[in-house]
């Protein structure tokens, strides 16, 4: 047992619980003191209604039930509301369960492992949508709330559908990762791409990718992200060249998509690179092989979602009810000075700024 | 004397109206007829690519009549047979399958009301007041009761395998609109929807099926869904990369913002509806929801934040879906600063759009869940402005 390699082990389970110091309950319940602790029984953690009751059964972790659960969380605790399929490797298990016994006080031996864990009615055990009515609509009797039981066919098989053929999965599974992952085979230089463009998309996005009217610019706007009117496009801010291969081969052109052959795409999105002065070269060939080298500009600019921590988030104060703020409200905007509400405006009216996309 | 609507007898109560069967599947009132969806004709390039909004002033409650549902389409309305449509499961599943409309019916299914809100919904509100109307600043919602299988059921038909942490959806129209979900969310509680408020899906919603993503921004519940795919990355597609991403002041942006956060507006009165009856009893309505689950209290202010008062929330409080308030009081003919402000069952208290500008700038475009302001003038005209 590696408690070192369970660390890695542990990261595929790091996305929805937290263990170590200060490790709070996320979308799974924290697991410092997992081991010796009964099933369901971190009082703040909503627990499916199966866990509470294998708890109430007597189910108490140790290492064997855990590495049971951990191979088939649903086999052990049918109606667990953890989504995970299981640890497939032996190594694996006991790796991960030394390392969470470096958090727990209790060691494996310690705790006293019930006979059986309580296999609750089929029924009860499905996973009851987690309820608790704290929200406080002043008739609470208004609060109507799905009955006890009713997540219909968890971890059943209903042998409904029928085998997908290689042949159709390859025809609607078209998509593409920033890995290469789904590359089709071909190639297509600037020149070729350039042809295909301007026959196919500078009627909607411009000879040079500047866009007529509202439709989307495509090229430009290096260096404008940090501007008042910033401008989106796959050269300034599109992170990953597969998304551009990707969305034009699935969607565009607009209104006959689907129409272009995978080498015309390359060649597309090589004359894309070009006008976005990521190649210079007009001989310039893209292809499957190569594809994977290029790079563009704004991908070390993307961050993950760190909402909860901006400051009205994270204080989570009680606010203020009376006196609030001194003196009377005074306007300092009105939508009536740049009014371009539908009703009223002319079809010239333009927007202040802002768009839905 | 008195009022001849009462005193002399009218039409409607002396010849006959029509019978059973002249309205087979009905529609509202002719006097209703105001009561519909609008556009923005210069928010978008072309129709078939655009977003139109509910008349949110002009109902009550918390379900939106399928009709009035807001439409966001990227390729027009794909008008599909039900018996041609197909379902197909993919990527790192045990076993790759095919299903028909008539196999997803033979599935146990369920029914939760969610509502479901536009990533951005209120954007054009970033740069400052702008649109007189809740119908269009707040109006990328609807709430509807949905019909379905849970996505769960599904994927463990055809067997996820333990490598698989993200799921594609992808729909049949013109756009086959993709976007990445982490897996937890679909087995936690996305579903499969062929119906809404009793009825089928409407083509705009996505008939004959749509994905439900509770809580988390409008663009991922897929329509006119034909594919799940399973993988152990995200595919980073268009429309969680280009859009659908929040640009910040320093240049970056984040990208994966699911959660639509705790919100709310007063929809009644609002610009689209002023006070025409004068002094005395008013009542104040408005919505309010959270993508992370109930709303556990709605204040209203009627001096622009200067005093608050506990709104009344009336009708059921379900977890992601919209919530109906109600403050009642006596208006004496002053002007007013209206605006509500909600709490979610996590204890996260509606922002002012201030402090949202002072962390996010005003390039975001998607997330704007800022505090509403309307001010009601003597006369009970109403105007959407910013205050001090």
């Amino acid at each position: 047992d590696d408690p070192e390699a369970g660390k890695k082990v542990f990261a595929k389970c790091a996305a929805c619980h937290a263990v170590g110091e200060g490790a709070k309950n996320r979308v799974g319940p924290h697991l410092n003191d997992a081991i010796g602790r009964t099933g369901g029984a971190i009082e703040d953690y909503k627990y499916s209604k199966a866990m509470m009751e294998a708890g109430a059964g007597g189910l108490v972790w140790d290492e064997d039930n855990l590495k049971a659960y951990l191979a088939n969380p649903r086999g052990l605790v049918k109606g667990t509301k953890m989504a995970f399929a299981g640890l497939k490797s032996e190594d694996d298990l006991s790796n991960v369960i030394a390392y969470l016994e470096t958090f727990s006080e209790k060691q494996a031996s310690a705790a006293t492992p019930p006979e059986t864990v309580t296999e609750p009615e089929a029924e009860a055990a499905e996973d009851v949508a987690e309820v608790t009515p704290s929200a406080a609509p002043q008739d609470a009797s208004a609060s109507v709330e799905t009955p006890a039981g009713t997540e219909p066919g968890a971890g059943k098989h209903f042998k409904l559908g029928r085998a997908a053929t290689p042949e159709e999965v390859a025809a609607w599974d078209i998509d593409v990762r920033p890995d290469g992952l789904g590359l089709p085979e071909g190639r297509g230089t600037v020149t070729h791409g350039m042809e295909i463009y301007d026959e196919n998309c500078a009627s909607c996005h411009g000879d040079f990718g500047e866009a007529v009217g509202r439709w989307p610019v495509l090229a430009g706007g290096q260096g404008t992200l940090q501007a008042e009117r910033p401008e989106k496009t796959i050269g300034s801010y599109w992170p990953y060249l597969s998304t551009v291969y990707d969305y034009v081969r699935r969607a565009m052109p607009f209104g006959n998509a689907r129409s272009l052959s995978d080498d015309d795409v390359y060649a597309l999105t090589a004359y894309l690179l070009y006008l976005n002065d990521v190649v210079t070269d007009e001989e310039f060939e893209l292809s499957k092989e190569n594809f994977t080298e290029i790079q563009l500009p704004n991908e070390p600019n993307f961050i993950d979602d760190d909402r909860q921590e901006e400051p009205f988030y994270a204080e989570k104060k009680e606010p203020c009810m009376e006196n609030c703020r001194p003196g009377k409200a005074e306007i300092s905007m009105h939508a009536a000075i740049l009014d371009v509400t539908p009703e009223d405006a002319g079809e010239d009216d333009q927007p202040a700024g802002g768009g839905i996309d | 004397a008195g009022d001849p609507l009462i005193t002399e007898i009218q039409d409607w109560n002396r010849y006959l109206g029509e019978g059973v069967d002249a309205r087979p599947y009905g529609s509202p009132s002719q006097f209703e007829a105001h009561v519909v969806r609008k556009n923005v004709p210069w928010l978008t390039s072309d129709a078939v690519s655009s977003v139109n909004f509910t008349p949110l002033h002009e109902l009550d409650g918390i379900v939106t009549p399928s009709g009035l549902c807001f439409e966001r389409h990227h390729g027009g309305i794909a008008e599909i047979d039900p018996a041609q449509h197909r379902l197909m499961i993919n990527g790192m599943v045990e076993k790759p399958l095919v299903f028909t409309m008539a196999d997803l019916k033979r599935f146990p299914r369920e029914n939760k009301l969610y509502f479901l809100e536009c990533a951005a919904n209120s954007g054009m509100e970033w740069r400052g007041a702008q649109l007189n109307g809740c119908q269009y600043t707040h109006g990328m919602i609807h709430c509807v009761m949905y019909t379905g299988v849970p996505l769960r059921t599904i994927l463990e038909e055809a067997g996820v395998k333990p490598e698989g942490k993200w799921l594609l959806a992808e729909g049949a129209d013109a756009s086959a609109m993709t976007r990445s979900i982490p897996l937890e969310k679909a087995m936690e509680d996305c579903m499969v929807a062929f119906g809404m408020n009793g009825e089928a899906l409407r083509p705009e919603q996505g008939y004959p099926i749509r994905l439900v993503v509770p809580g988390w921004e409008g663009n991922m519940w897929v329509k006119w869904l034909r594919r799940l795919e399973i993988g152990d990355e995200p595919w980073h597609q268009r429309e969680e990369t280009s859009k659908y991403t929040d640009l910040l002041p320093n240049g970056k942006a984040r990208r994966f913002t699911y959660v639509m956060d705790v919100k709310s507006v007063i929809t009644n009165p609002s610009p689209q509806a002023p006070i025409t009856h004068g002094k005395g009893p008013l009542v104040i309505s408005g919505l309010a929801w959270s993508g992370n689950g109930r709303i556990n209290r709605v204040d209203v202010t009627t001096d622009g934040g200067r005093n608050w008062h506990t709104a009344r929330i009336d009708g059921p409080a379900l977890p992601k879906a919209l919530h109906r308030f109600y403050y009642e009081f006596d208006w004496d003919g002053s002007e007013l600063f209206l605006q509500s402000r909600a709490i979610d069952e996590d204890g996260f208290v509606q922002p002012t759009k201030d402090e949202l500008r002072s962390v996010r700038g005003s390039n975001s475009i998607y997330h704007n869940n800022g505090i509403q302001t309307w001010y009601v003038n003597k006369d009970g005209g109403i105007e959407n402005v910013e205050i001090s």
